[in-house]
């Protein structure tokens, strides 16, 4: 089959399954599944060593001619729409079900198709109104999505803050692809680094990108949005759309000019986001905005990897920007998988209890045990740790950071901070999943729903699973997915795509990695085994001889992530509401604890409040009284006439 | 061949490691002017507790037996990753010792989580500040890697271990020093014989293992320590150029040395006041971020 083919059937079976979408959950998903399937059959190809697939066709969009391309780069991000976009889909039917939600399921199930197609179709089209247009569609889909549930209205504010936020965003885009095509001359869109008057036009990618990317201090839609969707629209969003930004940062960073400065602005950049990213992540007792702000550390990881790579290119194409920018690139694959995993676990714990908050959960191994199961898998593969796939990434942008400090060079003293904040980060990932798995899934229930919980479906399960096994696989065997990355890497970089070999490290890590597993898992079976074997006996929690430990009694998400947060005091701000035990017989007391989003309501919101404040008063000007804008007119005819006057004074 | 070097270096790691705390008793005992318990203490309890049966809290999965294994693993692990002298490492690639800190952080994860399979308060206490305390360590610890990395001009353990840290030797030394203090839960971070659960890292998290399990996780703790005494004193001591006997006289002294420093800071400093804790770690960051600058102007001299 012909890469073309492939296409076709991709995008007629999604077209198709937004039609029937809403009335036959059954063939819809079907036909998503063909779609999906057959846009990762086709980005397979590619990234295996196909040849780019082009398409240019006489038919007018838009006035432009339709142009498709897909290569590595775009194929690397249609694997991942392809995946996230099957699993959701599976998963979506057991989760958000037509029984339990007769009114949203159907509008769902089209919406989820229309933001894959549109999803799909960015990383296709290669004229820059047509990538504005289909931009803005999945900005539109992805927002009836994050909005099903529209009856609450803090889902329609996240939803709203989501839109304001993404055409902020949009107008940067705006400002970048029309200053391009006026540049140029064209709304085409291909290589042209050696048109080096284009170099400026980067700063505008960055805040158009950097927004729907979620980078740190852009991220300010991306918790609330992420935490109130649907979980497997969170996963979508999370796994997939925000990477969208990072695709568009990657391919115009690599089809046009940077500026000099491009490189170490956007290692900067991630350096800190990552770093701030995860301080929010470890304060938080929502699980899915936990969750969401881990997405902003993940994507601070990513752009160290970009930022490096835009280094070294610009440094006469150093070996050791393919280490980082593969390093990321495999990061924008694992972050996907896992966090969409993550996020269907934690949509699995919501639907069985009906709560986000850790403090009302406990103890959900005894119902869920696969739920807990594949969230532990996850969280050890989202902490970077071996033998998963998240140590893989992070590895290899390490071993690329490091080359780089040995090299000496002016690459070193960014390389440096980066080394040390990606160390601090990952230590602070590892305690922020350390406390959400086990709050959420260890010790005594903290209510009776958490009690009463039951495991997810089968499908849910399946999806889970599939994902799971796919995070195994790249971590035990990243010896397979190099080639596949590298050859993104080298369309980035076509300097870098001459160098097919496999660094020999990589090459003994797989290996590694997969003794580690199997020696992981044996020694826990054998010791299980051992104690039972030893008369294993139960009882009460010892805890130091307490008759009776209640629920009560256990740690707390917020105790549990107090002493990092105190660090990070400065930039969280939490907000405290105590209401004291007073009188002889206290009525009740009560401490909230609240940490709010720093950058939107202590930074956007009052910015916000003053732009209102003025252009209140400047609408007092328009009233409505007709006699008032007569007395405009002949002032402002008689300002003119002061200004000849003095003008010809002159 | 190579199997039969394997499991003698296993066998030398996994026998020799209880040691280290039996050490750390004499000599304390020694400043306290007391007899102390035998060295070889920590062996008659480790072949206690594997007779042992198990209890275990009602609320607790499987995990909770299954951290520890994995945590002892990943430790093991990352002892085959560290060069013994001239004899070299098990293994060795281009970026192992990412892999060695890594694994270390993975040791961390499982007994945070078998930890808290237990619902304990004291349990809930030990895991939070285990795991936060080890981000400051963490930061020190790849700092003291980046100046090896710097000095060396390599990402191999190996490689990196063979000279000494040159001119920020002292630095490096008393940051790598701190960071061992802390990972292995020693005075002033922690106090591996207090019963007040409520000032306990390490101890607190294991309140509630018994039996094999509570075996492995003590042997598991002796690995760790004589895996950062050794990482210590091949960094501190240029290894690589001597002869076979030379480093391993060398070896052994160090690490004897650094055990008896271990015991001496215990007999001599009281635990300190938990919010003094990060500042401590801190200064360990700083020592190992100067010595990186040190490094770096070395080099480029």
């Amino acid at each position: 089959m012909t890469p073309g083919l492939l296409l076709l059937i991709a995008a007629l079976s999604l077209a198709v399954s937004i039609v029937i979408g809403p009335k036959f959950s059954r063939a819809w998903i079907v036909s998503v599944l063909i779609g999906s399937v057959a846009a990762c059959g086709v980005s397979l190809m590619v990234l295996m060593g196909g040849a780019e697939w082009e398409w240019r066709s006489t038919f007018l969009v838009g006035g432009e001619l339709l142009h498709l391309r897909l290569d590595a780069l775009s194929g690397l991000f249609l694997m991942l729409v392809g995946v996230i976009g099957g699993a959701g889909a599976v998963y979506a039917t057991g989760y958000w079900s037509d029984k339990q939600y007769p009114q949203s399921a159907p509008k769902g199930r089209a919406w989820w198709s229309g933001l894959v197609l549109s999803l799909g179709l960015v990383l296709l089209v290669s004229n820059g109104l047509h990538f504005l247009i289909v931009w803005e569609v999945f900005t539109v889909c992805a927002y009836f999505l994050v909005t099903l549930e529209n009856e609450r209205s803090e889902v329609r504010a996240a939803g709203w803050l989501y839109l304001a936020a993404s055409h902020v965003g949009m107008v940067f885009l705006f400002a970048f692809f029309s200053i391009l095509a006026s540049k140029t001359g064209s709304w085409e869109l291909g290589p042209m680094r050696e048109q080096v008057g284009l170099a400026p036009l980067f700063w505008f990618a960055l805040m158009g990108f950097g927004v729907k990317a979620g980078i740190f201090p852009l991220h300010v839609w991306l918790p609330s949005a992420h935490a109130n969707a649907p979980s497997h629209v969170s996963a979508i969003m999370s796994g997939v759309a925000i990477k969208m930004g990072v695709y568009g940062l990657m391919r115009f960073s690599g089809w046009l000019p940077v500026p000099e400065a491009a490189g170490q602005v956007v290692i900067g950049l991630g350096a800190c986001g990552a770093l701030l990213g995860i301080a929010f992540a470890i304060a938080q007792t929502d699980i899915k905005r936990l969750l969401a702000y881990c997405s902003v550390e993940n994507i601070g990881v990513i752009f160290i990897g970009i930022g490096g790579a835009l280094i070294a290119r610009s440094q006469g194409d150093a070996m050791w920007g393919r280490l980082v920018l593969v390093g990321a690139l495999l990061h924008v694959w694992n972050h996907g998988l896992f966090k969409a995993l993550l996020f269907f676990s934690a949509g699995s714990v919501l639907h069985a209890t009906g709560t986000r908050e850790m403090s009302r959960l406990g103890g959900l191994w005894r119902t869920m045990p696969w739920t807990a199961g594949l969230f532990a898998l996850g969280a050890v593969a989202i902490s970077g740790l071996p033998p998963l796939n998240g140590f893989v990434s992070e590895w290899l942008v390490y071993l690329g950071l490091f080359d780089a400090v040995n090299l000496r060079g002016a690459a070193a003293w960014a390389a440096m901070p980066a080394v040390i904040a990606l160390a601090v980060t990952g230590a602070l990932a590892l305690a922020s999943f350390v406390k959400v798995s086990a709050m959420v899934f260890l010790g005594v229930p903290r209510t009776k729903a958490a009690e009463h919980a039951h495991d997810c479906g089968a499908s849910m399960r399946g999806s889970m699973l599939v994902l799971a096994i796919v995070c195994v696989s790249i971590g035990l065997a990243p010896v397979m997915f190099w080639p596949l990355i590298g050859r993104a890497a080298g369309v980035w970089n076509p300097a870098w795509a001459l160098v097919t070999d496999l660094p020999a490290p990589l090459a003994t890590l797989g290996p590694v990695q997969a003794v580690l597993a199997m020696l992981i898992i044996a020694a826990a079976v054998w010791l299980w085994r051992y104690a039972k074997r030893n008369r294993l006996k139960r009882a009460l929690t010892w805890d130091c001889g307490y008759a009776l430990p209640t629920a009560r009694m256990q740690y707390t998400g917020g105790s549990f992530g107090g002493i990092p947060a105190g660090w990070f005091f400065w930039i969280l701000r939490p907000e405290f509401k105590v209401k004291r035990p007073r009188g002889l017989f206290p009525e009740g007391a009560s401490q909230v604890e609240r940490v709010p989003e720093t950058v939107l309501e202590r930074v956007i919101g009052p910015v916000g409040e003053v732009v209102m404040r003025v252009s209140t008063a400047v609408r007092q000007l328009q009233q409505g009284r007709l006699q008032s804008y007569i007395l405009y007119l002949v002032a402002g005819l008689a300002a003119l006439a002061v200004l000849v006057v003095m003008g010809g004074v002159r | 061949m190579i199997i039969l070097e394997i499991i003698l270096r296993l066998v030398l790691w996994l026998v020799l490691a209880p040691l280290l705390p039996g050490i750390i008793n004499k000599v304390k005992a020694w400043v306290a002017g007391r007899r102390g318990p035998p060295v070889l203490q920590l062996y008659y309890d480790l072949a206690r507790l594997w007779q042992k049966s198990v209890v275990m809290s009602t609320l607790a999965s499987p995990g909770f037996i299954a951290g520890p294994a994995v945590a002892w693993i990943a430790v093991l692990a990352a002892t085959q990753l560290l060069p013994l002298g001239p004899a070299g490492a098990a293994l060795s690639f281009r970026g192992d010792v990412l892999l060695f800190v890594y694994l270390l952080a993975l040791a961390r994860f499982c007994t945070a989580w078998a930890a808290l399979e237990t619902g304990s308060a004291f349990v809930g206490m030990g895991s939070a500040r285990e795991v936060s305390y080890a981000v400051l360590s963490e930061a020190a610890l790849i700092t003291a890697v980046l100046t090896l990395s710097v000095h060396t001009g390599s990402v191999t353990l190996v490689t990196m271990l063979a000279p000494a840290a040159g001119a920020g030797v002292v630095l490096l030394g008393a940051g790598l020093f701190t960071v061992l203090l802390a990972e292995n839960c020693r005075v002033p971070f922690d106090d591996p014989n207090t019963h007040l659960e409520l000032t306990m890292i390490h101890e607190a998290m294991i309140l509630d293992h018994s039996g094999p399990p509570l075996a492995v996780i003590l042997h598991g703790a002796s690995m760790k320590l004589l895996l950062f005494a050794l990482l210590l004193t091949e960094a501190v001591l240029p290894v690589g150029p001597l002869s076979a006997v030379a480093a391993a006289g060398a070896l052994v002294g160090g690490v004897l040395m650094v055990t008896v420093g271990v015991g001496l800071v215990e007999s001599w400093l009281a635990r300190f006041a938990f919010k003094r804790v990060p500042m401590l770690l801190t200064t360990g960051f700083l020592l190992c971020l100067f010595a990186l600058l040190v490094a770096w102007k070395g080099g480029a001299a």
